[in-house]
């Protein structure tokens, strides 16, 4: 029998594989298992920070407070709600900028620029940039309201319009990403299909229909999917625009999940609510590696 | 049914003209072939005529009709692409119905037609695939079929078999020339490969720098090309040109050492260019090394033999004339050897000559 140290200095492919392998797997469980296995751990403590009395095992305590709790509930939907509204309404907008960049405009560049700078601005920046444009005073949403002859209107003070106000903020800071995703599989489809299309007698409408919606479908798929994922996450923009307010108006899931872990310093259900969204996001995830492997064996 | 009428067509990419005035006349029901090198403006003249580019000048008629500012699918032709086009997401039916739906063709109808374009194109067994589980020939049965469906007034090819490997070539190519025995419909062709042009092409417009030079019958392209460029881009190996002066009245072709007493009719339709440089043109096949061309009047000239290329049916050689090298087609069993010194025959009522500066055949 061959000690360890021997095959460590002759190694077989397995074991080279094994070794070669390892460091990756180290950072991996790091960066990766550790913090979710933490999470996990944690959420099954009574672990109040500001008590000064430790953590306590609760077993499946904060799980039956999570189910009874009607904030979790709210933020939950009002997570879901934006994820319902801005996905479509980033793939809309974001598919008619594809559109529009993928016109034989003479100069591509300052168009790929205007495209892309919303997606390279910080998310909390974007936040600020909606609020000052919503601000009821010096806003320019108000001041544009008010030369059409209406009345100065508190937007982010009202649970409707500050949701929508949220909701634009968001299609129009995510739209980039689709479009850039959109544009690329927009230039994989064949020039000459659309020629053929023109020969068998497609206007430009049915041309969009019969081969630009199929021809990009994966890269809708793809798109909606990573979108759906992050938009579940939502936290930056509601909490730079309006904090989550008026009251819990326009809190999400991971807005409530920070207020409890880091203002209220509830370690213990702060990690429930937070295993909740991962089951979510697990959900998703899987959904998207599905689709993935059936579009790889078709 | 409809022929098909160019004239006078320009076509300009900014500040740069490629297409400079080309007249074509395709009568109906005749295939007429585009050839010409990379570059030359053959498959932007088919697409002026397709529709998928605009003519800066000049018209465009198919049957009677001025086509210039018609779309696509106004003009009733249909086209086979380079790559095929097929929509990838479209079963091979629905590839082949997509025209016919678009002009809200009755099922049954579709059905009929798809099928009968299948069946004629032995492709009724891959009806429910996909583009993608179809190899190359079969990809390119499929865009000739979704184009026979239509029964358009034209058919336009563009470099069709381009890119299917030789055998496969040659087995559509006896397929497309079926097809339009079959049909009877007009069709124009484009494609670089002479032996597509020679083979399928009731008509060939030779194209070079997006300019005609010459259009014809692939009989008179061969015999008698119009150019020097008509006459080196046809046949392989192509024709063999010697440099030379002519002399005595125009009845004697020099090169160098080499001389040549030519024939009647090329001596006086060649008058006007004594002293002046031209080009000798023949072909492989009327030079003769061994006991060939008995039968012919022919100029003897001593030769060299540089290299032999045995093809089985043939044997191709090499000969040194003077300073310059020929290529001569003769039969297999010719028993000569590099190095070797021979005379070789130049058939007299084969020899073409061609201004040296232009290349324009001198012919009376």
């Amino acid at each position: 029998m061959k000690s360890w140290l021997d095959r460590l200095r002759d190694p077989s492919e397995r074991t080279l594989g094994v070794i070669l392998l390892s460091p990756a797997f180290a950072l991996l469980a790091l960066i990766v298992v550790y913090p979710i296995g933490k999470l996990f751990y944690n959420s099954f403590f009574d672990m109040r920070l500001s008590g000064g009395q430790g953590s306590k095992w609760i077993g499946w305590q904060n799980y039956a407070d999570m189910i009874k709790d009607g904030a979790f509930w709210d933020a939950t939907w009002n997570t879901v709600l934006i994820t319902l509204i801005t996905v479509p309404g980033a793939l809309v907008v974001g598919l008619a900028l594809a559109l529009l960049a993928n016109l034989p405009f003479k100069r591509q560049w300052p168009v790929r620029l205007a495209l892309l700078l919303p997606w390279a601005l910080p998310l909390a920046f974007a936040g600020l940039i909606w609020a000052w444009f919503f601000h009821t005073e010096y806003g320019f949403i108000n001041d544009v309201w008010v030369r059409m002859g209406g009345e100065p209107r508190m937007w982010l003070l009202s649970p409707v319009s500050a949701f929508a106000a949220i909701c634009i903020a968001i299609i129009w800071k995510s739209s980039s990403f689709m479009a850039l995703i959109l544009l690329a599989g927009l230039q994989m489809i064949p020039k000459s299909l659309y020629e053929a299309a023109e020969v068998d007698g497609a206007s430009r409408w049915q041309q969009f229909w019969q081969i630009t919606v199929p021809m990009l479908m994966p890269s809708i798929v793809v798109a909606l999917i990573f979108r759906t994922i992050t938009a579940l996450q939502t936290f930056d923009i509601p909490y730079t625009m309006t904090k989550g307010g008026p009251g819990n108006a326009t809190e999400t899931l991971a807005m409530y999940i920070h207020k409890t872990t880091i203002d209220y310093l509830d370690v213990g259900f702060g990690s429930t609510l937070a295993v909740g969204m991962f089951v979510l996001s697990m959900i998703l995830t899987a959904a998207y590696l599905r689709h993935i492997s059936r579009q790889e064996s078709a | 049914m409809a022929g098909v009428e160019i004239r006078q067509i320009v076509k300009r990419f900014g500040d740069v003209e490629v297409i400079h005035g080309i007249n074509l006349d395709i009568r109906d029901g005749e295939f007429v072939v585009f050839v010409g090198p990379s570059g030359c403006g053959k498959s932007t003249l088919l697409r002026m005529i397709a529709g998928l580019e605009s003519t800066t000048g000049g018209d465009i008629l198919i049957g009677d009709t001025r086509v210039n500012e018609l779309p696509p699918r106004a003009r009733d032709i249909a086209m086979v692409f380079q790559d095929y086009a097929l929509y990838p997401h479209k079963s091979v039916f629905e590839n082949m119905a997509f025209g016919l739906r678009l002009r809200k063709t009755p099922e049954a109808d579709i059905q009929a037609r798809v099928k009968e374009a299948a069946a004629i194109l032995r492709i009724d067994h891959l009806l429910e695939r996909k583009p993608r589980q179809l190899s190359g020939g079969q990809r390119q049965r499929v865009a000739m079929g979704r184009s026979i469906v239509r029964n358009p007034k034209c058919f336009l090819f563009d470099e069709p078999l381009s890119n299917l490997d030789a055998q496969l070539r040659n087995e559509m190519r006896t397929e497309i020339k079926k097809l339009h025995a079959r049909l009877g419909k007009t069709i124009i062709y484009v494609t670089h490969d002479q032996v597509e042009a020679m083979t399928l092409a009731d008509r060939i417009a030779v194209l070079s720098g997006g300019r005609v030079m010459q259009y014809a019958t692939p009989d008179e392209i061969y015999h008698r090309p119009a150019a020097k460029f008509v006459a080196g881009f046809t046949g392989s190996p192509a024709m063999n040109f010697l440099r030379g002066t002519l002399a005595a009245g125009a009845e004697r072709f020099d090169a160098g050492t080499v001389q040549i007493v030519l024939p009647k009719s090329l001596s006086s339709a060649a008058r006007a260019r004594v002293g002046q440089a031209v080009e000798l043109g023949i072909r492989p096949e009327d030079i003769a090394i061994a006991g060939d061309l008995q039968n012919y009047a022919t100029a003897t000239v001593a030769a060299s033999v540089v290299v032999l290329e045995p093809l089985g049916a043939e044997t191709l050689v090499t000969l040194r004339i003077g300073e310059q090298e020929v290529v001569c087609r003769t039969r297999p069993d010719v028993s000569a050897q590099p190095g070797q010194t021979v005379e070789a025959r130049l058939r007299l009522d084969k020899l073409h000559l061609f201004d040296a500066t232009n290349g324009v055949a001198l012919r009376s």
